[in-house]
């Protein structure tokens, strides 16, 4: 597990302090019920706190899932 | 250790932080308090902020109740009908109208501002009658408009337009009249201006996509403010200031009486603005002390000049000698009789300054900053925030005058056997069983008072309204004036009556009114009142409630731990003294004395 990874698995410990790390791996808003709007918002947040990359709302759709997230946080931000 | 002159918690509180906080459950205080937070728009994380600086600040667990997006109305009816202790109120323009936001697309041209005017006017009505309803019950923190006004004005940004500075005035009308309401408290957009630059509050990207329209430092700003507006830290009592290069600029043993200054032409302006302030403090019934190491003698000559602005009757006491800070400090708590915890101590030397710290580490030790006079105001606002109060009532005008015939009192009393002495004070005893939650000195006084207190327990200004609307609850103000001059209101006792007995859960006496049977009068009028045959007393031992526990002991064996201490009339008639006061009742109902709502025993 990159370093990348492991900063966007804190995030999401924050939001879902319940999930183990093996859950997040596979978490999305359909296997999560804790997964909500607010929570995809406040991902996002996190992310754009942990990473300095501006959330691009119009996405905002797309952050469903951990590796939805992760896929985009590589392509937004390279360098990790 | 010196404190800092500054906001000791400046930094904002990141996202992350924030939420590992609100998860948290502070180990020594289990319980969560229910809040409403009640707003037009989707409250998202400004909850998880709320919940966190409530924990910072108060270590206390939040359960924040929020209603539905976009009925600010509605969710200010349902926090009525829920009755929490605390609510939290925040109105944005668009709460005023609709088309002052970014989720409408109403219109913003010049034909509609009449239209938005008059809709903001009838809002601000609504939006009235709704608070007021609410602090019927609740706390109420309001925050006005934070946000920017759209670009609905037909100048170039750098202009106002005469509607736009009509919906502020009307803003600002609103929140003034929200402020009048007792219980209302409004938050200071100085303040939040200083915390959240104006430019740095939408988030409008959020607000689209969300419905939710602050920046995170924003959100962290306005949670921190209103959890301070509704658990205001408890007011600190009293200020011993440092005379040389602090009260006045110069040494006044190298200078002379003449030679010290604090105007401008002196370049000392900002003495006389500290001066200025600690007058303006004294009329608000702060101690005002003087702790000095100088000459008695050419101190007494420089404050007896005609021209201070904090004048030397305001002074008390004034301990001036070439001893250590520490020892003069604790004279002055002594005469005082008030804690360390509840002074704060200014002097411009630092090794001064450390020295009293390290006598009195719970006191607040500040820097005078004599040789940056632009650092004064921030000094300024300190003190305003550590002795900022909700209410002023006419016993803190009445406070230092009774602390100087405290001492003639003292002297007096050691010279005469105590039943003769005490009916020689002439005194009343006034009991007012009708005050109600609209008196703010009841409250101020439980949550300010140690030494003569029944177990120690704070309360909210919310859960003292809901205790005082429980059925059976009872709230009796005493008061008391002897020839040394009024105390004002010194006592309070409350709680709940039921079958034959009264259920006191706080009771609390001022230092100031010890040693004159005040609460033997009390407990004698309580029973009476109530035509009670006992008195059940929540009792708790606290590190601090000696003279309480002393008193109950005069009746009855005392716990270790918290537990209900009966008093039967029966035993309080046969172990009571003599009762040397003339008692003056005000109440009616079931006082089995009164012919009428006010009565006058006269004991002596």
């Amino acid at each position: 597990m990159d370093r990348t990874e492991t900063r966007l698995q804190e995030c999401f410990s924050k939001v879902f302090p319940d999930l183990s790390r093996d859950q997040i791996r596979d978490a999305s808003a359909a296997s999560v019920g804790a997964w909500d709007s607010i929570a995809s918002v406040t991902l996002l947040m996190l992310v754009q706190e942990e990473f300095g990359v501006v959330a691009d709302m119009e996405r905002f759709e797309e952050f469903t899932s951990y590796r939805g997230l992760l896929e985009y946080v590589r392509e937004a931000c390279p360098d990790g | 250790m010196l404190a800092r002159v500054d906001q000791a918690d400046g930094a904002h509180l990141k996202l992350a932080e924030a939420l590992s906080l609100a998860a948290a459950r502070h180990d020594g205080n289990p319980t969560v308090r229910r809040v409403w937070l009640a707003c037009g728009f989707t409250p998202l994380h400004l909850v998880t902020y709320l919940k966190a600086r409530a924990l910072t600040s108060r270590r206390e667990a939040l359960d924040i109740r929020t209603g539905v997006f976009g009925d600010l109305p509605g969710n200010l009816a349902l926090a009525t009908a829920d009755k929490p202790a605390e609510c939290a109120v925040i109105v944005e323009w668009a709460d005023l109208d609709p088309r002052l936001g970014f989720r409408h697309a109403g219109g913003w041209g010049p034909s509609l501002t009449r239209d938005i005017e008059s809709e903001a006017g009838r809002q601000i009505d609504r939006l009235i009658r709704a608070i007021a309803a609410l602090a019927e019950t609740s706390a109420v923190a309001l925050c006005g408009p934070t946000l920017p006004l759209p670009p609905i004005g037909h100048t170039a940004p750098s202009q106002e337009t005469a509607f736009e500075l009509r919906l502020r005035a009307a803003a600002a009308s609103f929140l003034a009249r929200a402020a009048d309401i007792q219980g209302v408290r409004v938050l200071s957009q100085a303040q939040l201006a200083l915390e959240s630059p104006a430019g740095e509050r939408l988030d409008a990207a959020m607000d689209l996509a969300t419905g939710f329209p602050y920046t995170v430092p924003h959100t962290d700003s306005l949670a921190k403010l209103l959890i301070q507006a509704l658990f205001p830290p408890p007011a600190k009592k009293g200020l011993i200031t440092d005379l040389d290069d602090t009260f006045w600029r110069g040494i006044v043993g190298e200078v002379g009486v003449e030679g010290v200054c604090w105007d401008l032409q002196n370049h000392a302006q900002h003495h006389g603005l500290y001066q200025q302030f600690l007058a303006a403090l004294a009329e608000r019934g702060v101690l005002i002390a003087v702790a000095s190491k100088n000459d008695p003698a050419l101190v007494a000559q420089a404050l007896g000049r005609s021209d201070l602005l904090a004048p030397q009757h305001l002074l008390f006491p004034v301990e001036v000698s070439w001893g250590a800070k520490s020892a003069a400090v604790s004279r002055i708590l002594s005469a005082w009789n008030i804690a360390a915890s509840d002074v704060v101590f200014v002097d411009d030397s630092p090794m001064e300054a450390a020295e009293v710290q390290a006598a009195h580490p719970d006191m607040t030790c500040l820097a005078f900053p004599r040789s940056q006079p632009g650092r004064v105001p921030e000094l300024l606002r300190r003190l305003r925030d550590l002795f900022g109060r909700q209410h002023l009532v006419e016993e803190d005008r009445l406070r230092a005058a009774s602390l100087r015939g405290a001492e003639a009192f003292r002297q007096e009393s050691g010279a005469a056997a105590p039943d003769e002495f005490l009916s020689g004070l002439h005194g009343t005893v006034t009991i007012d069983f009708t005050t109600r939650a609209s008196d703010p000195r009841a409250l101020e006084l439980i949550n300010k008072t140690n030494q003569f207190n029944l177990n120690g327990r704070r309360i909210t200004e919310g859960e003292w309204r809901i205790h005082l609307a429980a059925e059976g609850s009872f709230l009796a103000v005493v008061s008391y004036e002897d020839k040394f001059g009024p105390l004002g209101k010194i006592a309070v006792v409350t709680g709940t009556t039921r079958d034959g007995a009264v259920a006191v859960s706080h009771w609390v006496m001022s230092c100031r009114a010890f040693s004159r049977r005040i609460e033997h009068h009390t407990l004698d009028r309580l029973l009476a009142h109530f035509a009670a045959d006992r008195v059940e007393l929540d009792y708790c031992p606290t590190e601090r409630n000696g003279p309480l526990s002393d008193f109950l002991r005069s009746f009855t064996e005392l716990p270790a731990c918290a537990a209900t201490v009966v008093i039967t009339a029966g035993i309080f008639e046969e172990r009571r003294p003599a009762l040397p006061h003339a008692v003056r009742g005000i109440g009616n109902g079931s006082d089995r004395n009164a012919t009428s709502g006010m009565l006058l025993e006269g004991v002596p």
